[in-house]
């Protein structure tokens, strides 16, 4: 059973497209993400689902119901705002209520389902405060509760947590999908940052300039990217120039500079193609000393220390830099800068897609 | 932090007494206006001569200055009613809306605060005779409006400026009409920029000279006409006493209008 369902989905203003035809589909109780940078269109997206803005061409569908030309009001979702937009002049308790008092739910009905919804982001006792007596995570718990009080069909949140603080964000994070789970309410939720796409949803939509570059579980937006940008916008990427040197099957190997070949797991071009190469800095083995069989030789030309990791920029053969990198608490956290090293990639984790890798 | 530096923050001893002497010399006349009020005389003097209440009770007893504070209550009551709605609705019309010429449209509602009143009066004038409103008591309510208009549209601007848009997105979405979201979050939001409109454009209405005179039918007058006219033929202190009776009421409207909206903030 289809949640919510986007037919050739297209908005344009004046000359320009912003959502170009997306099509999906989005099952009973499924939380799917939008992922992209700013501009490609997946805020525009959750607006015209809310009824917020008017879609050029295309049908949206909330079960059955074809709900394109209906007024936000009438739609029956939830939306939590980046802002949170609470009512500055209405208390906790009021700004809860409000959804329910547009449905005529009144009396010991009211006060049970608000405080069912205060309950559920465990702030019961915060009813009579007025939103701006709460510190911000708070006021994102109040902004959660409104939305799901009147049992929204479909819950959208637009960037919920950019701006909370990293600890909060990655408590958040997972309140938040427990609740979703809890509760089974299909979820569309949009975000630039890639850690909570990957991190929360079920299904993630990875857009760029107004297209649907990929839409697929976390696992194989990561391991299998579809397009040169779902490559080089997921995980943290070094990307370089490149040619095909070799094609075989899928893979192949990739030349960069005048010397350096390096296996590659998916190429979408024949040998010879320029294209450019993204390798996981994740997935680049990284060891001290001189390399053997299989691994590549380089030195350390800058090092930079964040925490669980450190980051080497390496030279190889013929100039190219490779960001690489260790676990700070491992024997390799602490090369001097014109050490010898030896890295060792993953062909998995490495994509050459044509330059400017984007479906259009 | 040196000596040199705290003295230059504070206003040096010229400036203050600078200052200090344009306050009183702006406040002189009231404060003749009111003493004059209280003069056992039949003329205007100051100081005055002895103290009397007369003046006051003279005033409030005439039938053609209960009249004229009649039809000025009126006025000021009826034009600022009509200038909120309209005023409202224009200022959040060119807030979110996208208005062709909203600039040009906006400047045009502000304008009679620019254009000097004589030529509002005169213009008006003109246009009455020629529709037929001249001397009408509805085509004075409509001159108010025009006059009382801008300083609605200036505070409901300021306070829409300052409001989150996704407030009225989010009541739409929770299930509320266009309607009811603007009643129910984006009214309550602004009402306090709009009461200190309001109470402005009400003042403005009830003292103004130069428009309402020229609009004016032979049989009524409103109350700050008549204190011009009454000037002209002669002076009681009778004058001086409803002159203070206006210069009192201004004055708990101004301070009410602080008080309750932060009344600085908005004009």
């Amino acid at each position: 059973m289809s949640a919510l369902t986007f037919d050739r989905l297209g908005k344009a203003y004046g000359e320009t497209d912003v959502v170009k035809d997306v099509s999906l589909t989005i099952g009973e109780g499924e939380f799917v993400s939008l992922l992209g940078p700013s501009g490609c269109g997946k805020t525009t997206i959750l607006r015209m689902v809310a009824g917020l803005v008017e879609p050029s061409r295309g049908r949206i569908l909330i079960g059955n119901d074809d709900v394109t030309s209906l007024p936000p009001n009438k739609r029956g979702l939830g939306l939590v705002f980046q802002s949170y937009a609470l009512f500055p002049h209405l208390t906790v308790f009021e700004n809860v209520a409000f959804g329910l008092r547009r449905r005529k739910v009144s009396g010991a009905e009211l006060d049970k389902r608000v405080k069912e919804a205060l309950a559920m982001v465990r702030l019961a006792a915060f009813g009579e405060r007025y939103p701006r007596q709460l510190s911000g995570g708070q006021q994102q718990r109040v902004a959660i509760a409104r939305a799901l009080a009147p049992h929204p069909r479909v819950l959208l949140f637009d960037e919920p947590l950019s701006n909370l603080d990293a600890q909060l964000r990655d408590e958040m994070q997972i309140e938040l999908k427990r609740l979703q789970r809890g509760l089974g309410i299909t979820t569309l939720f949009v975000t630039h940052d890639q850690g909570e796409a990957l991190s929360m949803s079920d299904r993630v939509g990875v857009m760029a300039k107004g297209v649907m570059q990929q839409f697929a579980t976390p696992e194989d937006i990561y391991h299998r990217p579809a397009t040169g940008f779902v490559a080089s916008f997921i995980g943290k990427p070094n990307r370089l120039s490149g040619m095909i040197a070799s094609r075989d099957g899928a893979g192949g190997t990739v030349k960069l500079g005048n010397s350096l070949v390096l296996p590659a797991a998916k190429l979408d071009q024949p040998a010879g193609a320029r294209v450019d190469i993204v390798i996981r800095q994740e997935a680049i083995g990284l060891a001290a000393g001189e390399a053997g069989q299989g691994a590549l030789p380089g030195t350390v030309a800058l090092r930079s220390f964040s925490g669980a990791r450190v980051q080497y920029v390496v030279k190889l053969a013929d100039d190219v830099e490779l960001v690489a990198e260790a676990p700070s608490s491992g024997p390799d956290a602490a090369l001097p800068v014109g050490s010898p090293v030896a890295l060792r990639l993953d062909p998995a984790a490495v994509f050459a897609m044509t330059p400017e890798g984007e479906r259009a | 932090m040196s000596a040199t530096t705290e003295k230059a923050d504070k206003p040096g001893l010229a400036v203050t007494t600078v200052a200090l002497l344009v306050v009183v010399f702006l406040q002189i006349p009231v404060v003749v206006v009111v003493l004059a009020a209280f003069s056992t005389t039949s003329y205007l003097t100051i100081p005055p001569q002895g103290w009397t209440l007369q003046w006051f009770a003279k005033v409030l007893s005439d039938p053609t200055y209960l009249s004229a504070i009649r039809m000025s209550l009126i006025l000021a009551f009826g034009s600022t009613a009509i200038s909120l709605v309209l005023g409202t609705a224009a200022a959040y019309a060119l807030f979110r809306k996208a208005i062709p010429g909203s600039e040009a449209i906006t400047s045009f509602l502000m304008a009679p605060l620019i254009l000097p009143a004589v030529v509002i009066g005169v213009a008006l004038l003109q246009y009455f005779s020629m529709t037929g409103l001249r001397g009408s008591l509805f085509g004075l309510l409509m001159a108010h409006v025009i006059i009382t208009v801008p300083y609605i549209v200036r505070s409901a601007l300021a306070s829409l400026s300052g409001l989150d848009l996704a407030v009225e997105e989010a009541a739409r979405v929770l299930g509320a009409s266009g309607f009811e979201a603007f009643r129910l979050v984006t009214l309550p939001l602004i009402a306090p920029g709009l009461v200190a409109g309001a109470l402005f454009a009400f003042i403005t209405s009830l003292d103004n000279v130069p428009v309402t005179i020229f609009l004016i039918s032979a049989s009524q007058t409103t109350l700050p006409v008549l204190i011009f006219s009454s000037v002209e033929m002669g002076v009681d202190p009778s004058v001086a006493a409803i002159s203070t009776l206006l210069i009192v009421a201004t004055g708990i409207i101004l301070l009410i209008a602080e008080r309750r909206a932060g009344f600085h903030r908005f004009v």
